[in-house]
């Protein structure tokens, strides 16, 4: 796992790009916060792992073709570009980005 | 499975729960009132609900208006999804009080579920699959007539065969129930409808037609789903927590023993997978307190199956006196 440590910007290193192929889902922890990361389709996500209903792991989701990640616990979507959903809550989503081989995301 | 390591197991984790008292007890503050439930489950279960009046009081203090509860005690717009669970423990744990006052919130949750049924005989709730809503209040609605609640009878009995049709008009050929939104792959709506409302019938007095099959195709249906390690749902505790309480019901009321080494593959894994103290979501995830009532709740309704007792089983959901 790369050091890169970018506050200025709020990019923080998550993992070597390689690590998150498409089809694949990785946990990450960044600032004590679990982050769930999703390869869909050569398209990557950054999700807070913890549903925001009653914290299920989103790690565990079942991701679908229209970008979105439902809770394994009670079915709750989130849209993984936005955090939206129908239900009464709003998951938090992070930007990424790959250089150099390494995946970022901008923490707040 | 020895029934002595289980009542071991249930006093050290029952023992555990208490010391977070302040994180479930509505005495010491506003709360989740999902998990308030939860934890007064674990009470009746446990057969100390005697020593928890105050927090039988405190539920009815945070009664909405209308009769309902809303997910957190604090707020004010009532939801069917815990209003029912609230009710249904009530109820239950007023029969132990017998406390005027928690009737009377009784027969106010009773208005509430007439008052917000849709026409064609089911409940919503935002936060939850209608089906999976709708046997909630058919859940509540079951111990309220096993009861004899004289509240509104004939109404409470039309509104409870409407919600009992919608559930079982909805019932796949395969035996599952499914929601495409919430539950797609039907694992706990399926174990939640056949335990919390239809399987009650067949103690009730047999009214509504069509349950003993409905019932008999969804128990199939979860054995068929089981991994061969015992989990369901890709090792998801709570679900497996569901359908195992949920079997052991069933096919207890359907005299159908076939299932049992399901069951107990169940049970195995989910003792495998608890941690030191509680139970997590899931392997390897820290413990959270409402999947430890869920857990607790498990074993002492294991320890009722297990009984030579006909019905004590019957008695840990309600549908019996």
């Amino acid at each position: 796992m790369p050091s890169l440590h970018t506050p200025a910007s709020g990019w923080q290193a998550a993992c070597q790009a390689d690590e998150l192929l498409p089809g694949e889902r990785k946990l990450v922890t960044l600032d004590g916060v679990e982050i769930a990361l999703f390869n869909i389709a050569g398209a990557v996500f950054a999700i807070n792992n913890r549903c925001p209903h009653r914290k299920g792991p989103l790690i565990r989701g079942y991701t679908d073709s229209a970008g979105g990640i439902k809770c394994p616990m009670h079915g709750w979507r989130f849209d993984l570009r936005t955090g939206q959903s129908r239900r009464p809550a709003q998951a938090t989503t992070y930007r990424t980005k790959t250089e150099g081989g390494i995946l970022y995301l901008a923490l707040p | 499975m020895d029934v002595q390591n289980i009542e071991t197991l249930i006093k050290d984790e029952y023992a555990s729960f208490l010391r977070e008292r302040d994180n479930w007890s509505l005495t010491a503050g506003p709360q989740d009132l999902e998990l308030v439930a939860h934890a007064l489950r674990v009470l009746l279960h446990a057969r100390t609900t005697p020593d928890f009046l105050d927090d039988y009081r405190a539920l009815v203090a945070c009664q909405n208006v209308d009769g309902g509860w809303s997910p957190l005690s604090s707020d004010t717009e009532s939801t069917v999804w815990v209003s029912a669970f609230c009710g249904l423990m009530l109820i239950r744990g007023n029969r132990s009080l017998q406390q005027a006052q928690l009737s009377q919130s009784v027969r106010q949750a009773i208005d509430y579920f007439l008052d917000t049924q849709h026409q064609d005989g089911r409940w919503v709730d935002p936060a939850w699959a209608d089906l999976d809503t709708t046997s909630h209040p058919v859940s509540f609605f079951n111990v309220v007539m096993a009861l004899g609640e004289p509240h509104r009878q004939q109404e409470v009995r039309r509104a409870w065969q409407q919600g009992m049709r919608f559930i079982i008009d909805n019932q796949s050929s395969d035996g599952g129930w499914y929601d495409e939104e919430f539950h797609p792959s039907g694992v706990e709506i399926t174990a939640h409808l056949i335990q919390d409302a239809l399987v009650a019938d067949l103690v009730l007095g047999q009214q509504v037609s069509g349950v003993r099959a409905a019932c008999a195709k969804g128990a199939g249906r979860l054995c068929d789903w089981q991994a061969q390690a015992g989990w369901w749902d890709e090792e998801n505790i709570d679900h497996t927590m569901d359908c195992t309480r949920s079997l052991m019901l069933v096919t207890h009321i359907l005299e159908d023993s076939d299932k049992r080494d399901t069951i107990m593959r169940g049970l195995s894994w989910i003792l495998d997978n608890k941690n030191d103290h509680g139970w997590g979501d899931f392997p390897g995830m820290e413990t959270n307190l409402e999947r430890t009532c869920d857990g607790l709740d498990t074993l002492l309704k294991y320890q009722a199956y297990s009984r030579s007792e006909t019905h004590a089983v019957v008695k840990l959901w309600g549908y019996l006196p």
